[in-house]
């Protein structure tokens, strides 16, 4: 099978399971328990004001033309009114996407390399103090729960040792000077990026370590060795190379994850992004809101698998082949 | 008949004295003025999590620490050399509804019996270290309408078996569960619905607590934590036998009509309780329908005497408006009874703080930080509904009547005064009318005049809309007249002292509200001001004017120039 056919038919499974995401998505919250309205608990809020309320949100349309106006407004890119913002919600998520983009690079850059430097140094010294560390920590930091250790750095470097800003992107109000107002903005990424750094380069130093001990062993490695290639480009050109395939899956793989994953960083950071609103739109039943921004988290999951799939495809022939079965 | 007891006023005055707080019952009235505002500016950064909003406050990155509710809060804020407390009643009723549609607990006295084991006492020490105010009226203490000499259910195992068993519950001694007189077989076993430990543990405690009590006296009760949207799905549909709920209640005691009449017992109705009583329903609609003070307080008053007997809930305790202040940064706030000192409601905090200097004098002008818990996601008046967007638009905006913040009394505010009187809607039916005299010289903040218009241009504008948040309030307007610049007359459908606080909106400015018609999707903050450079489109009478929004970050507000109370 080429190239092509392999990448045509990866785009036709995407979109199918594209499609089915966004049927979920539709129905699970339309099957959850409550309904908007009734998170209105206000004694001056009659039950015709409810009525109302539930006409003008298109509640009390048949589900069948609910789904049907929900599909076509998707394929516009529309995603509705926010029930509890009355604020187009793609109007919204563009406003915090830009601080989650922001978030999720910084994070994902600083974590992948710190944590795969970290693994290939510790796969060429197997049993040192690094090795030691990197599995030491990696094995802890990856076992405590996010939300803690983030807490932890909230209290150390906000209250006791109080160096760092401990909420949103930038000073109330910004400095003056666009240089200034980089530097401010920069300053703000620290205690989140760095708590997700923490938490994240376990895995990557780990799964980074593993995949370098079992290649460093191969043959050709001891040929390299052999022929007197130095340490360094044995370790970089040869064995690195050649378990970038799984590493190259594994960094579009953990993309989506990153995206979940800053519900909490923002939450806790009072960070301005996609995963605090998605969030508070699950909390406050606002379909619309929640829909809008799983289907962000869709895309981003579809498209980042697609991605690897290609990637995969591309560094390594032998899985295009295969997937073309055995003709 | 139970005996009438006074409140367990011990656990009262044990708060009181364990805060040590100003504006605490008893304590100094304070001192307020009807001018200003003394500060030039507020930034209000926005910080949604709990743990970064005390270290902003201990930072001094926030004037303010408001509305404390954890104990471990509490004291932590009261152990801060620098900070103020201020603790005011409040409007809030924690209580246990009776599903009284279906048996056992359509009988009174199981009902009273389970309002006889109810340890108020034992809840708030354990649960809230003391931090919350025992609750047995069905009108909150605060409130002008609050009736003192109503019977009450003190906590008594013995006087709960006694109820039961002249009531002929008897105990059975093998089973110790009580037999229902009426089939002879062992009562049914009855749920207190409350929400899951993870979702509000005291919650989840307390339903426990009180399920303990009742199985001692022979009650078969028992806790049912669940999921919240589960709960009220539950309650709506009337499948429960009792749950735990808070109630965030209003000076006026209107809502005893909306919770306990038989008309309320209708889906999305709030007569959960399924009472229905037709001497209660007479006496409420003598308090919905009540043509002046006098006749709301008399139903009002008998309201609350046939609940106390009926007991469709058992108000447990009430939560207490407790807010921290940083001494060294800030004076002048008003502990305001119901609404706390830093409460959106609270108009004489906003014109009354103002920052101090290294020595603790009052200083005029600069800028202070007070912040936000949450975001302010939509400033359009008409859309905004949550109290976060309140504490911002609150500050824009000024009121027809203010509410004096130690007697609650209306006082003019934008209407120097008001007239109430009767019109006749329809030949042979009586309708209430309320005459605005709107007081001259007040200017929108872009300086244009506010006037009567303006007034007249909101109801007619919100009423063709059928703009929900206002819906209760226009439903029953039938006209508007203007009678001249600064007179406005509002003619109601039907007779009501209440109708007067329906008029009392938050005002839309004809001259920028006039060209919009997708009142929903309108954002006036966002678009600018079509005369003002730097302005935007969202004007309003109050203390200070919006100058910036950064969404997520902060609000940025300023002093009105063209504040009609500014001092001169």
């Amino acid at each position: 099978m080429g190239f092509r056919s392999y990448v045509i038919k990866r785009l036709v499974y995407a979109l199918i399971v594209l499609y089915v995401i966004l049927t979920l998505n539709f129905v699970l919250f339309r099957v959850m328990p409550g309904d908007p309205t009734k998170m209105i608990i206000d004694p001056n809020f009659t039950p015709e004001a409810k009525a109302e309320l539930r006409r003008q949100y298109g509640l009390d349309d048949p589900p069948l033309k609910q789904y049907f106006t929900y599909m076509g407004n998707l394929l516009k890119f529309d995603m509705g009114l926010s029930f509890s913002t009355r604020r187009p919600v793609w109007s919204e998520l563009k406003e915090r996407l830009p601080n989650t983009i922001k978030l999720f690079l910084c994070t994902f850059i600083l974590t992948s390399l710190t944590g795969m430097r970290l693994g290939v140094k510790a796969a060429a010294n197997p049993g040192s103090f690094t090795d030691r560390v990197v599995i030491t920590a990696g094995l802890f930091t990856n076992a405590v729960p996010t939300f803690f250790i983030q807490l932890l750095m909230l209290l150390l470097f906000g209250y006791y040792w109080p160096i760092l800003p401990i909420h949103g992107t930038m000073s109330a109000p910004p400095p003056a000077g666009a240089w200034n107002v980089f530097l401010d903005r920069l300053w703000h990424l620290v205690l989140p990026v760095t708590s997700n750094m923490i938490v994240g380069f376990g895995s990557w130093a780990l799964y980074a370590r593993n995949t370098m001990t079992e290649a460093l062993g191969q043959d050709y490695i001891v040929t390299a060795r052999a022929k007197g290639i130095s340490e360094k480009d044995v370790l970089y050109h040869h064995a690195l190379r050649s378990v970038l395939p799984p590493i190259v899956t594994l960094l579009f793989m953990s993309l989506p994850g990153m995206v979940s994953g800053a519900v909490i960083t923002e939450s806790i950071f009072s960070w301005h992004g996609v995963g605090r609103y998605l969030l508070d739109a699950t909390l406050q039943m606002d379909y619309p809101a929640a829909q809008g921004a799983f289907y962000l988290i869709a895309l981003a999951v579809v498209i980042s698998n697609l991605l690897a799939d290609i990637a995969y495809g591309l560094v390594d022939p032998r899985i295009r082949v295969g997937a073309g079965g055995a003709k | 008949m139970p005996k009438k007891v006074r409140l367990p006023i011990a656990v009262v005055l044990a708060l009181v004295l364990a805060l040590g707080i100003a504006g605490a019952p008893g304590a100094a009235k304070m001192a307020f003025e009807t001018t200003g505002p003394h500060v030039d500016e507020i930034i209000m950064p926005i910080i949604k999590e709990q743990q970064a909003r005390r270290i902003a406050y201990e930072r001094g990155e926030s004037v303010v620490w408001s509305g404390l509710t954890q104990p471990e809060d509490i004291d932590r804020a009261k152990a801060m050399p620098n900070s103020d407390m201020t603790m005011t009643l409040g409007f809030h009723m924690f209580y246990l509804c009776f599903n009284m549609r279906k048996e056992p607990l359509a009988s009174q006295p199981i009902r009273q019996a389970i309002a006889h084991c109810v340890d108020r006492d034992n809840i708030i020490r354990t649960l809230f270290k003391g931090y919350m105010l025992p609750m047995t009226s069905f009108v909150p203490q605060v409130s002008p309408f609050y009736k003192a000499d109503v019977p009450v259910y003190p906590f008594s195992y013995a006087k709960a078996a006694e109820v039961l068993d002249k009531a002929g519950y008897k105990l059975d001694p093998v089973t110790k569960v009580r037999i229902d007189p009426k089939t002879g077989k062992p009562l049914a076993q009855m749920k207190i619905f409350t929400p899951t430990y993870e979702v509000a543990a005291t919650s989840a405690e307390l339903g426990k607590m009180i399920a303990d009590s009742c199985q001692k006296v022979g009650l078969p009760v028992v806790p049912e934590p669940m999921d919240f949207p589960v709960m009220l799905d539950k309650i709506d549909i009337r499948d429960f036998d009792m749950y735990v709920l808070a109630w965030s209640l209003s000076r006026n005691p209107d809502f005893l009509y909306d919770f306990f009449h038989s008309s309320q017992d209708v889906e999305a109705g709030y007569n959960n309780p399924g009472m229905r009583n037709p001497e209660y329903d007479k006496q409420s609609e003598l308090l919905r329908y009540a043509s002046n003070l006098k006749e709301a307080k008399a139903a009002s008053d008998a309201c609350q005497m046939i609940l106390a007997r009926e007991m469709p809930y058992v108000p447990l305790y009430s939560r207490p408006y407790i807010d921290a202040f940083r001494k060294d940064l800030v004076t002048g706030y008003v502990p305001m009874k119901g609404f706390g000192a830093a409460s959106y409601n609270n108009l004489w905090t906003t014109l009354n703080i103002r920052r101090v200097d290294r020595s603790g004098r009052p200083i005029e002008g600069g800028t202070i930080r007070w912040a936000l818990s949450e975001e302010p996601k939509n400033l359009n008046p008409c859309v905004a509904s949550s109290a976060y967007e309140q504490e911002v638009l609150s500050r824009l905006n000024d009121s027809l009547m203010a509410m004096h913040p130690d007697t609650l009394d209306d006082m003019p505010w934008m209407a120097r005064k008001w007239d109430v009187g009767v019109w006749e809607p329809e030949a042979g039916k009586k309708g209430t009318t309320v005459t605005w005299y709107i007081e001259k010289g007040i200017k929108w903040s872009d300086g244009m005049p506010f006037t009567a218009e303006d007034v007249e241009f909101t109801i007619n504008y919100l009423k063709a809309n059928k703009v929900p948040r206002y819906l209760p309030a226009t439903q029953d307007i039938a006209k508007v007249e203007l009678i001249d610049k600064y007179t406005v007359k509002v003619y109601f459908k039907n007779v009501s002292y209440w109708h007067i606080y329906s008029a009392d909106l938050s005002f839309l400015p004809k001259h920028i509200w006039k060209d919009v018609k997708d009142w929903k999707g309108f954002e006036p903050w966002k678009e600018p001001h079509p005369k003002i450079k730097g302005y935007s489109k969202l004007v309003g009478t109050g203390p200070f004017i919006l100058k910036e929004y950064v969404p997520g970050e902060y609000v940025r507000l300023v002093k009105n120039p063209n504040y009609w109370r500014l001092k001169k």
